[in-house]
């Protein structure tokens, strides 16, 4: 598609708001086809003691009474106008919990990202440092190993070992938010950090050791008879700096993707992000709170992959 | 034709990889002990529960000792292998079928279609697995089936992505260009020049996203929404064992070995697959 | 640069060890108590509240007209003194002088009447309201409140215990400040200062409190979503006390370092069984499973030993005798002969609706069970589902057997008349009852007398027994774990941690 740049980001644009859209009517419709309502998720089994009127009642306070399409309008309109739509239970606007949950979210992915990324970037140059010896294979089953241990079971270990054995758990304590108090907010980001950094640390790892060794080898050669030996660490330094662009991108995904699968981490180290506020609105089968906050989780998810793309597209000419 | 002489070549330089061969191994190894599991050839009944014998360390009896009902948890890995290594395959199975199709279609044909495609995956990609594995575990039922189809639908994004990329750059390519101008069909030209280009990508994707899932269907188990008992899985074994780790190790470490395992392994071939399928990176 | 790159990786990780054990946060003052619960609590408002954090939460800052104390006996609370007449049909309650709610505002009459009031209010929504319904009108005179009843009803008086019997302020209900986001104002012993939903609830001593200004001024309840997660909070000192229910995890607690307190729960857990329909509407087929499962064996495994077997009543002055039963003990033989008089000799086949999450041990329970009942041939196949599907589910009696997890009381006239009344509103999950069980219930409903009581109680066992009608399997622990700088303070079998109230740290 040859269209003129304007027209391209214009089109980008559209598409993502069909997605968007997609995105809307897909949530509403699983919800709705789920068992179970917001009376019963908020009161259990004595919704069973409420007479027929009272359910009536209830249902007209939550907003269920009405037909679905009726339903679906209201929210998506208050919705766009910025009302995320209430948190019955807690009697505070859905807004008010996305802005402090998302944050920790946000923050809790980038951490894991950046420590994936300087992870893998280590292993990587550990590896290719002799690739083919026993270093270059050790330096890679210790990721591989690292991956293959399912996140929970890391986390529930790092937790039980540091708290019993050295007494330190700060997810313990109360969460701060970094303005609160940087330094215990760094303390409780560690970890979770780590572990959800090693789902990342595995890609990046293979990509900076194979991008190492192809430039070496071309580089090496190259300079063998001519200028003398090159500093082996200079070439790295070089090579380093091109395989970034492609890490960062795909990084960019990977972050994408860490938004949704932060909730096991946030239930262990007891992180009040969106994971664990979608799950306990599910489990409530509070509605506006699961839309809401799934469509906000979208719209950042489905920019940061526009944003992405667009990078991409800048540096790899190939793709129109 | 090329193809062919290329596959050899293919098979020749991934045996030459170690990580592609020790994975092999690993992974027949896993497949041997699921298929075993299947036929019931295990040191004891997976699902017998001797009270009596509950909680015991690893013996000549009970090569990975007990868990609280008495079950031998060796028999169970075994048999949770098995269980994993399904939900995996048929999982991956799906989504590559659907992502693949949708990819080579999309990239390919164009337009409307790639349009489509694209919106669909970010749509999924969007969508957090949880809430999807919950609607479905909860609509449709919670056997083994309902997570492999919960785990596809999330990993399906992944395949049209990795399958359209390629094709929308062999589109581009001078000789496929020519082809077509030629006239000739496009399912021949799908076959005969995008599907070989393409299925290296795939093939590795395929070794990657079986590791994953199972690693994904050991999360979905933590938070109650993997393979049901008795259908247990080796997600939902380490996930009912971690609790009691502290005093009885063996139930926790024998599913995790294997979990270990396989994963490394599934790893280890998707690595010596990228190195014999790259004519780039082959290794002499 | 390789090195370089190592070097600073290494370093950031060495400073924030190192900075780590530097500032380690002080210890919390000798008067903070810090508590660690897996579930948030879910709303602000008393007489609503189902949820078993929310009402362990608001209990320390509402009262109620009675308590129920250590040894799980009926003490004063609000109220000082009471007494019924001789029909039966009138309860006068003295209320406690000098009570004053966290508002400064005084409580009396008024303020109880009011508050029974609006649980009565169809629009409330109360969870307590069955339980009331026999209150055909009342007096607030001063210090006294007069209930009339419409019969003679002895259980109320222990049905007006617990925070779904709150005492509110009267001018808090008629302005409509109770609930939604509104600051709970109550009479107990802790004023709440803020809730941060997903985060924790705050609360600070109240100095006025009639019972004396609790010991411990600062509490919080701090939500970490994940029972091991709580353990090792403990033992690393971050919080002072923990609720803990898997048993599991409960083993794990070192007793050296730590205190556990360990009380056995009212709760208790049952395989319902659907009388409606096939194949439980045959009564033979309902007693081949009641002999065939192995109780002591099901406690064993997927309790770790930690419970007890049990009857219907598990309120302890009229507890069942869990030997009162066809089978006490596991009889596979009998089992087999009763299949044989349902006909249904070559085995029976059905599906049990079990809750994933909804306790900690229900899969594992369900699990024995389905390996228990295989020794007599019988099938049971497990249909597992999240908790909040399993609930609409259990409502609609939707199934053929549950395993369940249903809350007990003191008196098994509020714990049982719901179910098993042919009008108890919940009689349609119970989906069993007869002319004799209402005789019964009226029977334990209107007298005063210990033994008629007893026996009426004993009577309504039995039938229950002897039907099969469901399966009554054991009693969990209600687990609190603590530091062992915490003194004076026991467990409940209700699980409230009123007792906090007169606990001191050091």
């Amino acid at each position: 598609m040859r269209l003129a740049k304007t027209s391209g980001i214009a089109a980008r644009l559209l598409s993502v708001l069909i997605t968007l859209f997609g995105i809307s009517v897909f949530i509403f419709i699983v919800l709705r086809v789920i068992p179970g309502d917001t009376i019963t998720g908020s009161l259990g089994i004595e919704t069973g003691v409420l007479t027929p009127e009272q359910i009536d009642d209830l249902k007209r306070y939550y907003g269920i009474d009405k037909p679905l399409l009726l339903q679906y309008f209201s929210w998506i309109t208050s919705f766009l106008s910025g009302d995320l739509g209430f948190a019955y239970s807690t009697g505070v606007s859905v807004l008010t919990l996305t802005g402090s949950s998302l944050p920790v979210t946000i923050e809790l992915a980038l951490f894991g990202t950046i420590s994936g990324v300087i992870m893998g970037i280590a292993i990587g140059m550990f590896s290719a440092k002799k690739p083919g010896s026993a270093r270059d294979f050790f330096g890679q089953l210790f990721g591989l190993l690292a991956l293959a241990i399912p996140g929970f079971v890391l986390s529930t270990a790092i937790v039980t070992i540091m708290a019993n054995k050295f007494g330190y758990f700060p997810n313990g304590y109360e969460y701060m938010t970094p303005w609160e108090d940087l330094w215990m907010n760094l303390q409780q980001m560690l970890f979770p950090s780590i572990v959800l950094g090693i789902a990342v640390a595995a890609p990046v790892m293979r990509t900076t050791r194979s991008a190492l060794l192809e430039t070496v080898d071309k580089d090496f050669i190259r300079t063998a008879f001519g200028k003398g030996l090159k500093s082996r660490t200079v070439q790295f330094r070089h090579v380093l700096r091109n395989s970034l662009i492609p890490i960062v991108t795909m990084t960019g995904i990977q972050f994408g993707y860490l938004l949704g699968g932060a909730v096991i981490v946030e239930k262990i180290f007891a992180l009040p992000g969106m994971g664990r506020q979608i799950l306990d609105a599910i489990n409530k089968r509070e509605y506006a709170t699961v839309q809401s906050s799934v469509m906000i989780f979208a719209i950042l998810f489905v920019t940061i992959n526009l944003v992405t793309d667009i990078i991409y597209r800048r540096i790899d000419p190939r793709i129109k | 034709m090329t193809t062919k002489k290329q596959e050899k070549t293919w098979v020749h330089y991934y045996f030459k990889s170690t990580s592609g061969v020790v994975g092999a191994v690993l992974v027949l190894l896993m497949m041997i002990i699921s298929i075993c599991a299947a036929f019931g050839w295990t040191t004891h009944d997976p699902l017998a529960q001797n009270p009596m014998d509950a909680l015991q360390g690893p013996s000549s009896t009970y090569w990975f000792g007990t868990d609280q009902f008495g079950r031998d948890v060796f028999s169970r890995a075994m048999d949770g292998m098995r269980r994993s290594m399904t939900v995996s395959i048929v999982a991956v199975g799906i989504a590559g079928f659907i992502g693949v199709s949708l990819g080579v279609l999309g990239g390919f044909l164009g337009k409307w279609l790639d349009g489509f495609v694209v919106r669909l995956s970010d749509v999924i990609f969007a969508f957090p697995a949880i809430l999807l594995a919950l609607a479905i575990v909860n609509s449709l039922g919670n056997s083994w089936i309902d997570t492999s189809l919960a785990i596809a639908i999330v990993y399906t994004p992944i395949f049209i992505r990795v399958a359209r990329g390629p094709v929308l750059t062999i589109k581009e390519l001078d000789y496929v260009k020519s082809v077509r101008v030629l006239g000739f069909s496009s399912p021949r030209i799908l076959m005969s020049h995008v599907l070989p280009n393409v299925l290296a990508p795939i093939l590795v994707q395929i070794a990657l996203s079986m590791s994953w899932a199972i690693l994904t269907e050991s999360g979905l188990s933590f938070l109650g929404l993997g393979t049901q008992p008795p259908d247990a899985s080796l997600g939902l074994m380490v996930s009912e064992a971690q609790p009691m780790a502290a005093f009885a190790w063996w139930t926790l470490v024998a599913p995790s070995a294997f979990i270990t395992l396989v994963v490394v392994g599934l790893n280890l071939v998707g690595d010596g697959l990228r190195d014999s399928l790259d004519p780039a990176r082959r290794q002499s | 640069m390789i090195s370089k790159k190592r070097f600073l990786v290494g370093g950031v990780a060495l400073a924030l060890i190192a900075g780590t054990l530097v500032s380690t946060p002080a210890k919390a003052a000798s008067s903070e108590l810090v508590i660690g619960s897996v579930l948030d609590i879910d709303k602000l408002d008393p007489h609503t509240s189902t949820n078993f954090a929310t009402v362990r939460a608001l209990g320390l800052v509402y009262s109620s007209l009675v308590e129920v104390g250590p040894g799980n006996k009926l003490k004063t609370g609000l109220a000082s003194s009471w007494s019924f007449n001789a029909a039966g049909t009138q309860l006068k309650l003295v209320l406690r002088q000098g009570v004053k709610f966290h508002d400064g505002s005084t409580f009396d009459a008024t303020d109880a009447k009011a508050s029974l009031e609006r649980i009565l209010d169809t629009k409330t929504g109360a969870a307590g309201r069955a339980n009331l319904l026999t209150i055909t009108s009342m007096v607030a005179e001063g210090r006294s409140l007069t209930l009339n009843l419409s019969v003679p009803n002895v259980p109320i008086l222990a049905a007006l215990d617990g925070v779904n019997m709150a005492m509110l302020s009267s001018d808090d209900i008629a302005a409509g400040k109770v609930g939604g986001s509104n600051k709970p104002n109550g009479t107990g012993p802790y004023k709440f200062v803020s809730w941060e939903p997903t985060q924790s609830v705050k609360y600070v001593s109240n100095p006025g409190y009639w019972m004396g200004a609790p010991k411990i001024t600062n509490l919080t309840i701090r939500v970490i979503p994940n029972e091991s997660s709580i353990l090792s909070a403990m033992n690393a000192g971050t919080i002072q006390f923990g609720i803990v229910t898997d048993p599991l995890i409960a083993k794990q607690v070192s007793t050296k370092t730590l205190k556990l307190f360990k009380v056995p729960a009212l709760a208790y857990y049952a395989l319902q069984l659907n009388t409606k329909v096939a194949p439980f509407n045959d009564k033979n087929v309902r007693l081949a499973i009641q002999c065939s499962i192995d109780r002591p064996e099901m406690i064993n495994t997927a309790m770790l030993g930690e419970g007890a077997v049990s009857g219907p009543i598990t309120s302890p002055a009229y507890k069942s005798d869990p030997n009162a039963r066809p089978c006490p003990k596991v009889d596979i033989a009998k089992a087999k002969e009763y299949l044989a008089a349902a006909g249904k000799s070559s085995g029976v086949t059905f599906k049990a609706l079990v809750t994933s999450n909804g306790w900690a041990t229900s899969v594992a329970m369900a699990q024995n069970l389905k390996a228990q009942l295989a020794r007599a041939d019988i099938t049971m196949d497990l249909d597992i589902v999240d908790q909040a599907t399993y609930v609409p589910r259990w409502l609609g009696a939707d199934f053929v057997a549950t395993l369940a997890n249903n809350g007990g009381r003191i008196d098994p006239d509020t714990m049982y008349t719901r179910y098993f009344t042919s009008t108890g509103n919940l009689n349609k999950v119970a989906t069993y009852s007869s002319a004799t069980l209402d005789a019964n219930f009226l029977k334990g409903k209107s007298s005063g007398k210990t033994a008629v009581r007893t026996s009426a109680y004993t009577a309504i066992s039995k039938e229950l027994e002897d039907n099969a009608v469901w399966v009554w399997l054991a009693t969990p622990y209600e687990y609190r774990v603590a530091t062992k700088e915490l003194k004076g303070f026991v467990a409940l079998a209700t699980g409230s941690l009123l007792p906090l109230r007169s606990a001191s740290l050091g």
